[in-house]
């Protein structure tokens, strides 16, 4: 009974990699982020400017040289856009840092279990992309 | 709308406190920060949703990361329910999309209910369960087992180490499945849900649910950002106060969490939410459909 509830492959010490990992991955993708909108956000201060709340404004922002000429410019939506997709990729990071982490520990369960995961968040982005305007 | 300095420095105070509560309560900002936006700052449940979902992923990082670290969370379970959570995210999301904002708003203030009566419901439970060492008395179910999802942690308030057996997993991945739902949908992690879920269902100690949930909900508002990202929902010029306002609160809850009983949290929470609750039906019910509740916000 007790080696039912203690598998072979992952005693504790083996987990302890994916527990850096991950805790590695969040607080980089925190960091960064959040430097990121604290730049925003201060330039955004420093010169207040009109913005519509309507989805098509901020799909107009889209464009990567857009982005490029604002980030140079010191425009604030650019850092935003910037950091909010850096937030959006940080778990998705985690979670590929994870499948990762378990292989090299040889568990192979949980690299299915977490690779389950990342096929779910790839079907979003393809539905996302062919579906919705 | 200008971006103005008073828009944007009440939206960072507001979401500080709601990132406060919402870490220190382990049920994700969104639940406060949806209400606050829609209610104090009048923006449209839409927007409202999805830079809450986007500032949910920042309250993930920061609160999930220390519970990490202080080995609270339970990363097998996380990586075991997150398929579920991810699924039904993905779901929700699509709908949130074509809603109307109204439908949205009511189906807010019917969960907030809800999870004011769950939460009371389960009050006081955890410290007895701790004291007597019933977390580690459970029978896993065959899935639990095989996945290897038991645990233990170091309790500060108690001040000792807590083992536990999971068992009832295919509640808890019914419950995961709903909380992804509403996670896309209503923009709040759903933490709420899986908490509540897990400690319920599952017999996970209240304080590894909170940690496991909290790792969860990054990934899963990241699934339902995905597709509000590309729809155009996601409002920089929102997003950005209510993120770095909710990493500041939540910052400083993860740091209170650990020190306080389950059972005070529990009080303060319920009472929160059944207020919160009455206000957002009032909101869906005036834009839906003309009626008009007495209202404060």
């Amino acid at each position: 009974m007790k080696q039912d509830l203690q598998p072979a492959s992952s005693p504790m010490s083996e987990e302890q990699n994916v527990y850096a990992g991950v805790y590695r991955m969040l607080v980089v993708g925190m960091v960064v982020s959040n430097v990121l909108f604290g730049i925003g956000l201060i330039l955004a201060l420093r010169r207040p400017q009109y913005f519509p709340l309507s989805a098509s404004w901020v799909r107009a922002q889209y464009h990567p040289s857009i982005v490029w000429h604002g980030l140079l410019h010191g425009e604030p939506n650019s850092f935003f856009l910037i950091g909010t997709l850096l937030l959006i990729l940080t778990p998705i990071a985690r979670v590929i840092v994870s499948i990762y982490a378990f292989w090299v520990d040889h568990d192979h369960k949980y690299v299915v279990v977490t690779g389950a995961v990342f096929i779910v968040i790839v079907v979003t982005i393809i539905l996302g992309l062919l579906g919705i305007r | 709308m200008t971006y103005s300095l008073s828009f944007a420095l009440l939206l960072l105070a507001a979401a500080s406190v709601a990132g406060f509560f919402g870490a220190l309560l382990g049920v994700g900002g969104g639940i406060f920060i949806v209400p606050a936006m829609v209610l104090l700052f009048h923006l449209p449940m839409k927007i409202a949703v999805a830079a809450s979902i986007v500032s949910v992923i920042a309250t993930s990082n920061a609160g999930g990361s220390s519970y990490v670290d202080q080995r609270i969370t339970n990363l097998r379970l996380a990586m075991f329910l997150e398929l579920f959570t991810t699924t039904g995210a993905l779901v929700g999301a699509i709908l949130a999309i074509y809603l109307h904002d109204w439908v949205i708003s009511f189906i807010f203030a019917v969960m907030l209910a809800y999870m004011a009566y769950a939460s009371f419901s389960t009050r006081n439970l955890d410290d007895e369960r701790i004291a007597k060492g019933l977390f580690a008395k459970a029978r896993p179910d065959k899935i639990s087992r095989y996945l290897a999802l038991q645990g233990s942690y170091h309790d500060l308030a108690a001040n000792k180490e807590v083992d536990y057996v999971v068992c009832g997993a295919k509640a808890g991945m019914s419950v995961a499945s709903i909380a992804g739902l509403a996670s896309g949908l209503l923009g709040v992690g759903g933490g709420v849900l899986k908490v509540s879920g897990m400690n319920k269902y599952m017999n996970v100690p209240m304080k590894v649910a909170v940690g496991t949930s909290k790792l969860m909900i990054g990934v899963t508002a990241a699934v339902s950002s995905i597709l509000f990202f590309i729809a155009g929902l996601i409002h920089f010029m929102v997003v950005a106060p209510v993120a770095v306002g909710t990493t500041i609160g939540a910052s400083i809850g993860t740091l209170l969490m650990n020190r306080l009983h389950s059972s005070i949290l529990k009080w303060i929470f319920s009472a929160l939410m059944a207020y919160l609750a009455y206000e957002m039906l009032a909101q869906a019910l005036a834009k839906g459909f003309g009626i008009h509740l007495p209202s404060a916000a």
